[in-house]
């Protein structure tokens, strides 16, 4: 058995640390980041595991409720994160930059189907267009085309002749003059058609964008979904555990058992400030108010946190975006949760699955469905609905790897 | 509605999508409310949820001991229909009933897109009327208004330059 050393022997245990850690096989290291906005001479604190080889004191001290085994591990049981798993999932094992096989993913995926297009919202752009009258001058105009400086990459989505009846209709270009056109072929004059400025991804966009233009159809491979890696789906497989121990120590002072958790991005954890990420729970029993849910509470606290750096930057007289950098935009970089992946404990309401939609998230992921009152596949699933300008993906996790009855809600609960 | 509509001049001036809204119990408004998205850098600070948060913080509107649905006597005018978010949030509140301006088929909650109020089932709150072409017109003007001019606060401002006025409104 290795013990961590370093650092790592220095955190004293928590049954709801502040710390989370990953193991970087590749450099034979551990990195430690916080799970949770921390006070000053507030003490970081780790999970030493389940099974502890001392008395544990304080009030985080009791131990936790499932019956955990420790892990004999290179790591000295330290990646038995919480005790509430029973055995290390797979992608616990190789390096951090391999690809995780879907059916390993501690979560199924749901990704919406790309928006359907109307007439209405079909982008087009105008294109230069010759009719070819004469069947015989159908070669050398192709041969021409070909020579030509016309064979603009813009068109590429569009079949290059239109055939009606015995008319080819040729494409030309989208420059805003009309091309000059061969010599030696006897042609009409050139005229400006309306045309579909992207492929058709689904049958009826090639119905709708066809009537206008012949378009090349290329629908999205099925497998279009963004791979995730070891140490992406490990960084995951925390970010929930966390959630749901922020669940637990909340049930414990009479709160609903949900939380909310943004950590801070699994891409940025190696920048050089990372940002910590944003937990909050639900509160609507402690401050009697029905909406202080656990996702407008983290909504709301990232929004404040925003706030108050700007007005920060501001009182530190760093020069304002506007003056600084013209290209910037002016409010921030984003919408709130611009990129950014939430976990939480249950499926969220439709007040919090909207509040969601409006600040942009790019994934949600949830443990327990709630199929009567969720707004992310339950009572109605938000992001597929049409007409709304924001589409996020939603990640259900696969409940036999967490069983935790204590965060079992009513199917009536909005959470 | 006409208060409702000052409250979304109040937005329009302050440099807020034009949205307001006023909840009346018995014969008076007990609270009234803006937008204040961009101010408070949350796109979810919508005129009805800074309404509901000034009622529950107020012990004389909220007594303590009030049951699960605290707006079950109160009616809600708002000058464009409620978002999906807000739609959501008043039935679980319990609102009597909604008077709206003009309708939301980007976000609306009340049939716009989806109608949480009453065509959603929920397993125990109860459904609400919601109604709207209340001054319509002048919610969808005061709309227009804001949107020919650049929302900057926008995180990517488009630039609107090229865009007029239309005043002609077609009927819903």
């Amino acid at each position: 058995m290795a013990l961590a050393l370093g650092l790592g022997s220095l955190f004293n245990h928590s049954n709801f640390p502040n710390l989370s850690y990953t193991i970087d096989a590749s450099t034979d290291s551990i990195r430690y980041s916080t799970t949770r906005n921390v006070e000053p001479d507030e003490e970081l604190c780790l999970y030493h595991g389940g099974n502890l080889w001392f008395e544990p004191v304080g009030p985080n001290g009791a131990r936790p409720s499932s019956g955990a085994q420790e892990n004999e591990d290179s790591w000295g049981g330290l990646s038995n994160v919480d005790g509430l798993q029973d055995s290390r999932p797979i992608f616990f094992n190789g390096s951090v930059d391999e690809v995780v096989p879907e059916e390993e993913l501690p979560f199924e995926r749901f990704k919406p189907p790309p928006e359907e297009e109307t007439l209405e919202t079909i982008r087009t752009v105008q294109a230069w267009a010759v009719d070819v009258p004469e069947p015989q001058s159908i070669g050398p105009m192709l041969k021409w085309l070909r020579r030509s400086e016309l064979d603009a990459s813009e068109l590429g989505h569009l079949k290059r002749v239109r055939k009606q009846g015995d008319t080819s209709t040729f494409l030309l270009t989208v420059s805003p003059l009309p091309p000059s056109l061969p010599e030696d072929i006897s042609l009409p004059e050139p005229f400006l058609v309306t045309v579909p400025s992207s492929v058709a991804v689904t049958p009826t966009s090639l119905t709708l964008k066809s009537s206008l233009w012949p378009t090349v159809y290329a629908p999205r491979r099925k497998g279009e979904v963004e791979d995730w890696s070891q140490g992406k789906t490990r960084w995951a497989w925390e970010a929930m555990h966390v959630a749901v121990k922020e669940a637990l120590r909340w049930r414990d002072k009479g709160e609903l058992p949900i939380a909310a958790y943004v950590p801070a991005p699994y891409e940025e954890l190696d920048a050089a400030s990372p940002s910590s990420g944003f937990m909050a729970h639900d509160t609507r029993q402690s401050v009697a108010h029905p909406l202080r849910h656990a996702v407008m509470n983290v909504i709301r606290q990232i929004a404040d946190d925003r706030a108050h750096s700007e007005v920060e930057a501001v009182k530190a007289q760093i020069p304002a975006s506007a003056d600084a950098d013209d290209d910037a935009p002016r409010n921030g970089t984003n919408y709130l949760l611009t990129s950014q992946i939430l976990f939480t404990t249950h499926e969220p309401c439709i007040m919090c699955s909207m509040a969601l939609l409006h600040s942009r998230v790019k994934e949600v992921v949830y443990l327990f469905p709630m199929e009567k009152t969720g707004g992310c596949g339950g009572a109605t699933c938000l992001p597929t609905l049409p007409g709304v300008n924001h589409r996020f993906s939603i990640c259900r996790w696969k409940g036999e790897t967490i069983q935790e009855d204590g965060l079992r809600l009513d199917a009536s609960v909005d959470a | 509605m006409a208060e409702a509509m000052n409250m979304a001049e109040e937005a329009l001036a302050a440099g807020e999508v034009p949205v307001g809204c006023v909840f009346v119990r018995g014969q008076n408004i007990i609270a009234k409310a803006r937008n204040r998205t961009n101010e408070l850098r949350n796109a979810t600070r919508h005129a009805e949820l800074e309404a509901i948060d000034e009622i529950l913080g107020d012990p004389v509107l909220t007594p303590p001991g009030t049951g699960r649905y605290p707006l079950s006597e109160t009616t809600l005018y708002v000058t464009v229909e409620p978002c999906i978010m807000c739609a959501s949030a008043l039935r679980q509140m319990g609102i009597k009933e909604v008077f709206y301006g003009c309708a939301n088929d980007r976000f609306g909650g009340c049939g716009g897109v989806i109608g949480v109020n009453d065509s959603i089932e929920h397993p125990s709150h109860p459904p609400y009327t919601a109604a709207g072409g209340y001054s319509r017109e002048e919610a969808i003007l005061i709309l227009r208004r804001f949107y020919v001019t650049e929302n900057s606060n926008a995180p990517a401002p488009k630039s609107k330059a090229n865009r007029v006025l239309k005043t002609e409104i077609l009927p819903p």
